[in-house]
This record gives structure tokens, sequence and C-alpha cells, in this order.
């Protein structure tokens, strides 16, 4: 989906072009210097609304910062099978859980709730959230009561660039540090809930269970790849896949392999799982054709007769939007880079383990 | 970026904020985190009057007015803490021991930390009360500190630690501060060292008293610190029994005598959902080990038949039941068991091996099931149930004796067996030193737990009242049991009243401010009829001829809500009460006398304020217009019913009051026949009236009360005033008037009494509606025993529903009926000075004629609910407490006396029969093996209502029949109790 609220692109053919030419080079040569996997540094911090049962805010490094908070509350299941005691689903260790449990709403500033562009931010991070259908058993009480999540998502700059990124990753801290009061009562009774809010437990319990997902921009411009994508460097750019992952539980065989390297490493091998991935269509489709200085009348060149003439188009230096979609190939590789160990994806999951808790 | 966390190290004023996490769950089932904040303060003081520092700082009111210390400078010493000392008590010692601490003669001088005192009103509800009111009176001297708020006590929770340790550790804390600030105050005014009072921890938790010893902080458990003090014995009794040691027996297997009660979310989630249900348990009034229950999804109450089922329930507590399946259901009760007779002899001090169920209790159960297939609704088997949970003890402190088979003569401590005075309460298993001392004295305990390997409750002994016999002590123990404030009235109360007392007078002049709105009736000729020796006279009347034909009538009430203004202490005070309780020769009142027989009493010769009810009615007792108004009156005479009777019976008198009162008399007999035309019933309550010695107050005879003319003069009248002012506050406040009204009975309420009426005499009984009742209750007569009648009416009347009073809003238009009175719309009125309800409807009607504006407390509907709720239980107690009174005196009345009189058989069971004595207004039960010895085999005819006897005596006796009985009074051995006595000498009449 375009994301055409954002604000235009001031810069022109030219600068596209030159930024285009640099950031295709092996290395790319990026505008602040910083190497392809390179991120920009963040702030994070967790726990800052006391309200609610689970906060988070992180600002980057370019002014955009983002706060989530999540709340939840008792909701009586419907619709599960009412049937007698022993039928229906199964023993009671079956626990089913069910999308709707999970609402996301995401507030960016200068849009209304049912912009396209808030509405489709919400559905990524939503899908990545219940792509591996474990999530929702986490909300299960009893077979006659769950949990209902609500995730707020407010963006409280201006959207200077594509916010995905930014609110996917405070998601992440904020559900990390989600608590749930304890359960005290049994089985199917009425919930009945401990009134210690020390004594509640952690939404995911550290740290054998799987983690919440994340979802980053990847750009590709021509052979090149490249992570954390300023502004101008999606201006630029030939493909743009929002990548999500998430951490699977790690299985206990290579546990013990993992351990030894931790302290080395000073991260443990994460399992990367990939759960989704969207093309985001680049800004770059919406720019101008820049012109060739021969067919510019402004230095001297002649203006063409007809289009037919063509010139200009494919030469070196001058601007051309992108046109048609990225190989396979490219898209594999790009996935490939996120996921790997030792790559980008670990290397975020690291650097927000950090800032939890 | 800055950073949005409250940042606790750049703020200056951090370390006064704090804050405080915790989950809340509402009813609703949602789940909430609640985050509060707390500011700590530096300026809350010690209040110890030692302390000169704290007076300078301590915070003053919007008005600038400071607190007074409280603590005292020279507090006392004991053994151990010769310097003097406070206390500072820990919860679970305020739990244990509250009786201690509202003694006179020890613990003065205490704190009471904010920590303690919140977790005691999580804890249990009725003792923080109890507490509150112990800190209000200012001779204890009992101060509350706010540890929580105070900087230097307030204490956080640390990682993984419990609130309760977290709590230990605030006590602790607040105690170690009180010393040093004390130590500070004192060396502050130059003080020596040894004056510096100290500051104990009283606390029975092992853990807090190690912890408080290695901090240096005097400490001692409740039992150590009682023993330093005089009196020791007497108080050590006092403390409740704690649970501990009973680790040590928990190595040999702790037989589950009952079983354990269900979880409070399985019991919520039950009785959402149907299986379970929930309601107030009851003990049958002949059968100890029969209860019952109302719950609103059966409308006939559910039984609980056995000591198993009933698993620890006492009557009264909130419990939740599950109902039995089909084959287990059992029949309703015909017999009669009395756990005194059952379980008597058993040894207190078993603990282990216990049986819930003894043989003998068995067994009684046992022929309960054997039962003749009859076509009573006694012999289907009814719904059955067990108690599974408690979800609310209403344990009170009961008044009873110690059974002496359970007591061994040393002086050792030992447990004993008290038994309650209520009979629906079982025995109680008390430790004490005194047994020996409290032997055949009444005394007053508290049941404190009942677990579950034991077969009684265990409790506390509180004090003793009295000898048993001893009129004081007896008079003392009902008015406890019925729960009646019988109290001096505090300072509080007693200065709401006037300051001019018995020198208060109506003002004289009419442009005083007290004359606003008054209409002066001073020139009526008005007059007051009552009992003999009323002093407190609510109501007067008069009535005087028209110019049309037609006669004015007024009503003039006393105006008590001139004197008892909204939410004054007085209010609250008579609101608690309820009403006036009288006993045979004590009356205990709502208002203080000086209100009650003085300022608001309608006294004769002088003027005093009323509040008026005027009607204009025709000589056929139509009733043309009504008016209310506040006036000033002057009585002219006060009359008592026989005065007034044997004046208008004397054709000589001829003046105007005569006159006047033969005219309420005529217009009486008129509204009263048309109140029985519109189905109204005469209902008949054994009344008796005990005719004392003057000197002495002994009672010397007994006679039932004589019904005058008067009388009725006077009640058809309240009738009327009541009923005219019903409607009025009504139409002013239709959501919040004070209404009383009396629910028509159901059906098979009456349907045993009209099955028995029906079976022995022939008679029908027709309930379908108030008149038909009264008409076929007028049909029910025996033309050989005039009494016959009387008997079926007060059969009757135990049938019906009792009388209420509710808000308006609260019920439909049709539900206001007054049965009893077949009334549309009734209220109380008349009797402001006995009765609360009459003084709320003083105040509504006040605002409903524009005289003042109506004040928030009686606008209030949750309020008046809640107020209604209280007066329907006082007004209960009281009934209950006046019948114990009557009961007592007429036991006493016949001591030393055997009198032979009729009685008749009012309830027939399989074991014995019950007698009804009207001279006395007694009923008595008489056994089967009271008749001869050894006991007479008993044939009982269950649908004839007969029992016949076999064997070592013959005897037949029917229901309604007449019987002559011997009453004498009788010194029971094992209570100490003098009890009435009835032998059964023949069936018939006395010849």
């Amino acid at each position: 989906m375009a994301p055409q609220s954002l604000q235009q692109i001031l810069l022109s053919p030219a600068e596209l072009s030159y930024l285009h030419t640099s950031l295709s080079s092996n290395p790319p040569i990026r505008p602040d210097g910083r190497t392809a996997t390179q991120f920009r540094p963040l702030i994070a911090e967790s726990d800052i609304l006391p309200g609610t049962n689970g906060s988070a805010r992180i600002c980057f490094a370019d002014g955009t910062e983002a706060v989530v908070g999540v709340k939840a509350e008792v909701e009586r299941s419907s619709g599960i099978s009412r049937d007698v005691d022993g039928e229906g689903e199964g023993e009671e260790g079956v626990k089913k859980g069910r999308n709707e449990w999970v609402e996301i709403s995401v507030d960016i500033p200068g849009e209304r709730d049912d912009d396209s562009n808030p509405i489709f931010l919400a559905a990524v991070l939503s899908e990545a959230l219940l792509a591996d259908g474990e999530f929702v058993e986490r909300l299960w009480i009893n077979r006659h009561f769950h949990w209902r999540l609500y995730l707020d998502v407010l963006l409280l700059s201006p959207p200077l660039s594509y916010p995905l990124p930014l609110l996917s990753l405070t998601t992440h801290l904020a559900l990390l540090t989600t608590r749930l009061p304890k359960l005290l009562s049994e089985k199917d009774e009425d919930p009945l809930f401990s009134d210690d809010w020390d004594a509640s437990e952690p939404l995911y319990h550290p740290p054998h269970t799987s983690h919440p997902p994340i979802t980053l921009l990847v750009m590709a411009v021509q052979e090149t790849i490249i992570f954390d994508p300023s502004k101008e460097e999606l201006a630029v750019a030939d493909a743009v896949l929002a990548v999500s992952l998430s951490e699977s539980p790690t299985s206990n065989s290579s546990s013990q392999d993992t351990e030894m390297e931790m302290d080395v490493e000073g991260g443990k091998k994460r399992n990367l799982r990939l759960l989704a991935v969207r093309t985001i269509d680049p800004p770059s489709r919406l720019t101008h054709k820049g012109l060739a200085n021969k067919v510019n009348t402004a230095t001297g060149g002649t203006a063409q007769k007809n289009l037919e003439d063509g010139g200009g188009d494919g030469e070196e230096g001058v601007w051309c939007p992108p046109r048609g979609g990225a190989k396979r190939g490219l898209i594999k590789e790009m996935i490939g880079r996120v996921l790997e160990r030792g790559g980008v994806g670990e290397e975020v999951l690291d650097g927000l383990c950090g800032a939890e808790l | 970026m800055t950073s949005l966390k409250r940042s606790l190290v750049s703020d200056p004023y951090a370390s006064n904020i704090s804050s405080k996490v915790y989950v809340r769950s509402t009813k609703a089932g949602k789940v909430q985190k609640i985050v509060r904040e707390l500011y700590l303060r530096q300026d809350i003081p010690c209040s110890s009057k030692l302390c000169t520092a704290c007076l300078k700082n301590a915070p003053r009111d919007a008005s600038g007015i400071l607190a007074p210390f409280v603590l005292s400078a020279k507090p006392a010493g004991t053994k151990k803490y010769t310097q003097g000392h406070y206390l500072v008590p820990d919860t679970n010692a305020l739990l244990n021991a509250l009786d201690l601490f509202e003694q006179k003669s020890a613990f003065y001088d205490v704190i009471i930390l904010q920590t303690v005192l919140e977790e005691l009103r999580n804890r249990s509800i009725p003792l923080y009360n109890r507490l509150i009111g112990l800190t209000k009176s200012e001779e204890k001297r009992f101060h509350v500190f706010f540890n929580d708020f105070r900087l230097e006590t307030y204490v956080t929770r640390g990682e993984g630690v419990s609130i309760n340790d977290r709590n230990d550790r605030a006590v602790r804390r607040a105690v170690k501060w009180y010393s040093e600030h004390l130590a500070q105050a004192v060396k502050a005014a130059d003080g020596k060292s040894g004056q510096v009072p100290a500051v104990v921890m009283l606390s029975d938790d092992k853990e807090n008293l190690k912890k408080a010893k290695k901090d240096g902080i005097d400490s001692c458990s409740l039992r150590e610190y009682v023993d330093g003090l005089d009196d020791a014995n007497n108080l050590l009794d006092m403390i409740a029994v704690v649970k501990e040691g009973r680790e040590i027996k928990d190595t040999k297997m702790v037989q589950k005598v009952h079983k354990d009660y269900l979880t409070v979310s399985k019991m919520m989630t039950g009785v959402k959902n149907g299986t379970l249900h929930q309601g107030i348990f009851n003990v049958t009034p002949y059968n100890y080990l029969v209860g019952s229950i109302k719950v609103p999804a059966f409308d006939k109450p559910l039984m609980i038949l056995g000591r198993e089922s009933m698993n620890r329930a006492v009557h009264g507590d909130v419990v939740v039941v599950e109902v039995l399946t089909k084959d287990q259901w059992k029949e309703a009760s015909t017999k009669i068991i009395e756990e005194e007779t059952i379980n008597k002899d058993e040894n207190a001090d078993a603990e282990d091996g216990e049986a819930v169920v003894t043989e003998r209790e068995q067994r009684a159960l046992q022929e309960e099931v054997k039962r003749v297939h009859s076509k009573t609704s006694e012999g289907r088997a009814q719904p059955t149930a067990k108690v599974v949970g408690v979800i609310k003890r209403n344990w009170r402190q009961c008044v009873g004796h110690i059974e002496e088979s359970s007591v061994s003569k040393s002086g050792k401590p030992q447990m004993v067996f008290l038994i309650p005075m209520d009979k629906k309460i079982p025995k109680i298993r008390v430790r004490t030193r005194q047994a020996a001392e409290i032997v055949g004295k009444r005394v007053l305990v508290t049941i404190d737990s009942w677990d579950v390997d034991s077969r009684y409750p265990v409790g506390h002994f509180v004090r003793s009242l009295g000898d048993v016999e001893n009129k004081a002590a007896e008079t003392e123990a009902l008015l406890l049991e019925y729960d009646v404030q019988y109290r001096p009235f505090p300072k509080a109360v007693l200065d709401c009243l006037p300051a001019e007392g018995h020198d208060w007078i109506v003002p004289p002049s009419t442009d005083d401010p007290g004359w606003q709105d008054r209409r002066d009736l001073r020139h009526l000729q008005i007059c007051s009829i009552d009992p003999i020796g009323c002093q407190d006279i609510d109501d007067a009347l008069h009535a005087r001829p028209l110019p049309n034909g037609n006669f004015e009538v007024g009503v003039h009430i006393a105006d008590v809500s001139h004197f008892v203004k909204p939410n004054s202490a007085m209010d609250a005070e008579a609101s608690i009460r309820g009403t006036s309780v009288y006993l045979v020769d004590k009356r205990i009142d709502m208002l203080p006398m000086l209100l009650g027989t003085d300022l608001c009493s309608l006294k004769p010769y002088v003027q005093r304020y009323a509040f008026s009810a005027i009607w204009e009615i025709t000589p056929d007792a139509e009733i043309v217009n009504s008016e209310f108004t506040k006036s000033v009156i002057k009585s002219r005479e006060a009359f008592s019913y026989e005065q007034a009777q044997l004046r208008v019976d004397d054709q000589s008198q001829q003046d105007d009051l005569t006159l006047a009162i033969r005219t309420l008399l005529t217009l009486s007999k008129k509204f009263k026949q048309k109140r029985m035309d519109a189905g109204a019933l005469s209902l008949s309550s054994p009344e008796v009236k005990v005719e004392m010695e003057s000197e002495t107050s002994d009672p010397i005879d007994v006679k039932t009360k004589k019904h005058l003319d008067t009388m009725s003069l006077v009640e058809e009248f309240m009738l009327l005033a009541n009923t005219s002012v019903a409607a009025k506050i009504y139409s002013a406040f239709p959501q919040t008037a004070m209404l009383r009204r009396h629910g028509a009975p159901p059906k098979t309420n009456f349907e045993e009494l009209a099955l028995q009426l029906k079976t022995k005499r022939g008679l029908e009984l027709s309930v379908d509606s108030s008149k038909a009742l009264a008409d076929s209750l007028d049909t029910c007569i025996d033309p050989n025993e005039p009494f016959f009648n009387t008997l079926v009416r007060i059969m009757a009347t135990r049938c019906m529903m009792a009388a209420e009073y509710f808000c308006s809003g609260t019920q439909a238009y049709p539900e206001f009926r007054h049965y009893g009175l077949a009334s549309e719309i009734y209220t109380h009125f008349t009797s402001p000075i006995r009765r609360y309800a009459d003084l709320v409807a003083h105040r509504q009607l006040a605002a409903a004629i524009d005289y003042e504006p109506i004040h928030a407390a009686v606008r209030s509907k949750g309020k008046l609910e809640a107020v209604c709720r209280n007066i329907n239980v006082r007004h209960r107690n009281a009934q209950l407490a006046g019948r114990a009174s009557i009961e007592y005196y007429v036991g006493q009345a016949l001591k030393g006396r055997i009198v032979e009189e009729e009685g008749f058989v009012m309830k027939v069971f399989s074991n014995g029969f019950v007698v009804f004595v009207p001279r006395f207004g007694i009923e008595s039960l008489i056994r089967l093996r009271d008749l001869a010895e050894p006991e007479p085999e008993g044939v009982f005819d269950a649908e004839e209502y007969v029992l016949e006897t076999k064997g070592s005596r013959e005897i037949r006796v029917e229901l309604f029949g007449k019987v002559v009985v011997r009453i004498s009074d009788v010194l029971e051995e094992k209570t100490g109790k003098r009890v009435v006595k009835s032998e059964f000498v023949k069936s018939g009449g006395k010849e």
C-alpha cells in the first residue's frame, strides 16, 4: 500500500539519482555514513504508565517517538461449547484461543482512525502477533473466561518516516513488560484474582517461552540490501519489505550449546522464525522522472520533439522512478539476511532485551 | 529524550511521594489495576502530652483548632515497665482479645497504628467498629497514629516480601520511632531518662516477637503482658483461643469431624449458575437438629437435617447450601429434640476421636425416618439440603450459664461447656480458670471459631452478669440476648438537649421565632388517654361540634422532630436504638428522659409543641376534609383508660371535655365498624399484666388485660391519623416515604391450621382475602367454649407475615397494603417518642406541609432503606424482649405457689404436646416422659391430631381440647434456673 499521506519528498531528481547511485554501490554509501546493517541508536524505556498492565516508549534518533500501553480485561467466553463436562473442547487442558481477544489500535497524529494508514499498520502488527496462534493461548483463563487485551499504539511525533518499525519495536517492549493479575480460583470457577500486584505474572514468562514479534523494514537498491532506512533512503528504494519475525522456543538439545557461547558473544543464539512478509510501496514510485541534460533546454539541450525519442531513459545519472516488482531472488536474499544467525534480527532482539526490566 | 517515568532522583519532593499498586476486582467481574500515590508528611503529631515539639508543628484544621493530644504524660506502669508505658497492639492481638482492651481495669494509653487498623478492617468489620468506638471514648485514651502517612515511619515492601511481613515491619518501625521520639521529647523538656515511658508492642505472632527482640524493641505476647497485670486471672480468660499448638497435633492425623468448606470462588460460581443456594440459616425452635433456610429458588424453605448436614453453621449465619438428591430427602420432624437432654454428660475436654453425630442423636433421627405413610404434608419428603460453606458469620455475644456436669472442682484452667439461653445456639466450649466461681451465674461469651475437627464451637468468656436468679442479672441477660442498647446515653447525645433542661417552656410571646408557622390551639379542650402510670404521653385528642352539624376532631402528637434534628448525635443514637423497649419493670428509652417524659410529652396543664392532624367529620364518620399543622397545645387532663371509661359512663358529668370524649367514643365505634366491614382483622395476642408489690417490685399476681372501650377509642383515631399521614407523605415523596405494610400471608402458611380446624371441628377457614379470613374467623366458635375463638385467633396470628417498615420507592403501590388493617396505605406517625419510624414520618410530613425544607438524610432512598432494615430488626427484638420479660416475671410470680389452671392444647407431637394457659398467657411443653415414671408409650395419630398413651399412665389429648394443668415453679438442678413447669392433671375442664 502506498503511504500516500507521508510527507512529500522534496528532493529533486538529481538528488534522488545521486542517492540512488551511492546506495547501489557495494558497500553502500549511506548519507549518514552507516554500514548496510547498522541501526541508528534508539532510546527505550518501559513501565512508564502506571495505570496500564504494560507500557513502553521508544524514541528513534530521527526524533520520532511512540508510546504503547497494554490493558487487559476479563471477558466471558461465548460460543465456546456449553456442552456438559467432558465433551466439546475435550479435556480441560486444551486451551483454545481466539484472535478476537486481541485488539490493536494505532493512533497517528494528523490521521483519522479510519484512514488507511493506521488501519494497515494495526493489521500488520496484529498479524505478526497472532501469526503463530500461540499468543492467544496465554489469554485463556478457563473454559468460560478469558483476558481481552487492548494494545493502544500511539505515535507521538508527526510521521517523518515510515513508522512501522518504531511501532513494532515499542509494541514488543510493551508486551514483554505486561503483567496479568495472578489467578487464585481453580479450573472452571468464576475467576478470582489476587489483590497483590507484585504477585502478578508476566504475560511472557522469561526465559523459556517465545517472545513477541518485531517487524523490520528492509530495503533494496538494485542488488544492495539496506537495513533501518532513513526517509531519504526510502525515497530511492527499489523494493521495501516489512519482515515480521519472532523467536521460537529454544529446544532442549540446542540450549546446551547456546549456553556455552553466551558469555563470549554477549547474546545467545536464537531460533528466529519468520512470521510475515509484506511489501511496502516505496515512495520512490511517486517521484517524477529526471530530465537528461541533453534534452533540457536550461542546460543547452534541445527539447524532445516527440516522446518516442525517449532520450535519457536509463542514462546514468538521470533519475527514473522504479517500475515493476522486485526479483524473487532479491526478496529471498532480503529475508535471509534478516533471519540469519548473527544477523540483524538477533541484533535487534538482543538490544531490546537489554532495555527490558 | 526526557524520560516519562517519574524519576525519583531529580525530584526534590521525591522522598515524600510513594505509591501503592494493587488489584481490585469489582462485583461485576472487572479486574482493575489501581495505583494510588501517597504523600508522606513530617508533621503528624505523636499525640503524647510529654512532647512539645509535635505540639508546635501539629497541623490545624480549617478553623485553626488543634486536635488535643490524647496520650497521658504519666501513663500507668506494670511490674515490668515501672516507668509507665504506652501500648502498641499488633493486629492479631486485637483480633484475639478486643474484649480485653475494653476492660476498665487496664489498657489505657494505647496507640493504634494505621496499618493495624486497616488490617483489622479487612479481617473483621464488627471488631473494627468496636475499636473505633474505643478510640472515640475519651477516658480510654486510645490514639490512632497514621504511620503510613508519616515519612519517618513509612515502610516500603521489598522484593518477594509478603504483605504480612511488610506490615509487621511497619509496626516495629513505628514502635522504634515512638520510643526514640519520646526519649527526645523528654530530653528536650530536661527530664531524666528514667521518666521516658516504655513503648511496648503487643503481639501473638512469634516471628514478630523474635524480630522485635533483635531490633531492641520492648515487646511481649498478650499472655505475658496480662500476667503482669492485677486481676490477671479474670483477664486471661478473655483471650480467645489461639490456634497455636496445632502443629504438634498434625503429626498424628487430625480426624476431620466435619467436612471442609468449599472455597469462596467455588461457592460464588455455584450460586451464580444455580447449583448452590445462598440464604440465612435458621434453627427450628423445638428441634435443634433441624435447621431451615429460605432461598429464592424454592417456595418453601429447605430443610437441613442433622449435625453433619449443618456442618458448623450457627443460627443466623449466611450460608451456602447444596440440595441433596431426592432419595435423601427427609420428612419434617414431629419430635421435640433438645440439645440439653440428648447431649448432656459429655466431656468438654475431649478433642480427639469425636464423631459428629453421637449414637443418641442418630437414634433420635432414625425414629424420624420410620414414618407411617400418611396424607398430610408432614409425611411427604421435603427438599433437604446440606451446608457446604459459610459466607458470613453472624456470631454475637450470647448469654448463658455453665453446664454443671462439665465442671471439675479444681481451680486449674479447664474447658467447660456453656449453654446459651437461646436454644438455637449450640453448646460452646470455653476455657476458664474461674470455673468454680462462675457456676450458677449468668455469663456473657462470644464464639471464636468452629474448627473442622471439633464437635462444638470454641469461645471465650467476656464477663459475668450476676447470679442466675438475680433480677438485675436476668434483665441484663435478656437485653443482651435481644441486642438492646441499654447503656446510658453518652455525653455527645446529652449535649444535643436544650440547655434550659427542665425549665424549657414554649416561648410566651407569639412573635418569637419558635412560633413561626405554628397554630395556636391552646384554647381547645384537649385531653390524653393512656395506660396508668404513663409518663411519655405521645398523643392527645380533642373534638368539638361545628355549626354545620359536623365535628372537628383533632389528633395532636408530640413534636419530637423539633428537638431531635437530623444528623445530630441524638438522632444517630435514636436511629440505632430504633424503638423503646418495654420490659415489665423497666423501660429502655429511645430518647433521653428529659425529652421523653418532659419536654416532648403532652403533659396536662402545660403548653407544649405538637404536630396536629385535624379533620372535619360528619356524624356518620365520613371525612370531609383534613389538614396537618404544627401547633402549640395545652392539654386539659391526662386520663388513664379506666378513668376515662368511668368518666364517660358517669352520666352526671356533662362538661365540655366529657362530651368531647363521648363524641369521640361514638365516632370511634363507627370507624371501627367501617374497618371491620372492609375486612380488618381483629387478632389476639395473649395480653397479660403482671401486678407488682410496690416496695420490692416482686410480682404478686398475673392478670390478663381487660379490653375497655376507651382503648378502642384511642386506637381508632391513631389508625385514622396514621392512614391520613401516610397518604400525605406518599403524595409528597412518592419514592422515599416511610411507610408500613403488612403483606398478605401466603395460603401455605394457613394450610396446617385450616386442615386442623377442618379435621377437628369441621370448621372452614377461608383465606382468600382479609375480609374472608375475618368472617371465617368469626364463625370459628365453639358454643361450649368461649375461649376457643380467641385460641384460633392466636394461632391465626402466628400464620401471618410480620408487618414491616419500608421505603415507598422499593415496592409497587398494591404492595403498600396493610393486610391486617385492611388499609391501602399505612405508616407509623403517632408515637415519635418511642419509635424512630414515627420521627422520620414527622420530618417528611413537616416537609410535605412546607413547614421546613426536607433534610437530605430523610430524602435519600439508600439511607432510608438502611434505616428501615434496622428498625424492623429492633422492633422484632423489642417484642421478643418484652415477651421474655413477661415470661420471666410470670415465673417469679409463681414462686413457691402451685396453681391449677385450665389450658388448651395448641400443638401435638409424637412425644409431647404444647398447652396454652390463657390466665398467664404462657405456652408450656409437656413431654411424655414428664407424665409418669417410667415413660408411658405414646400412640400418635397424625391425621386426627390425637396423642394417646398406654402403660404407666393412660391419657388422651387432642388438639384444641381443654385440659387442666398444674403450674408450679421448679428449680432445675443442672442449670440452677427457676422454670415454670406444667404438669398434666387431666383432660376436660376444671369442674
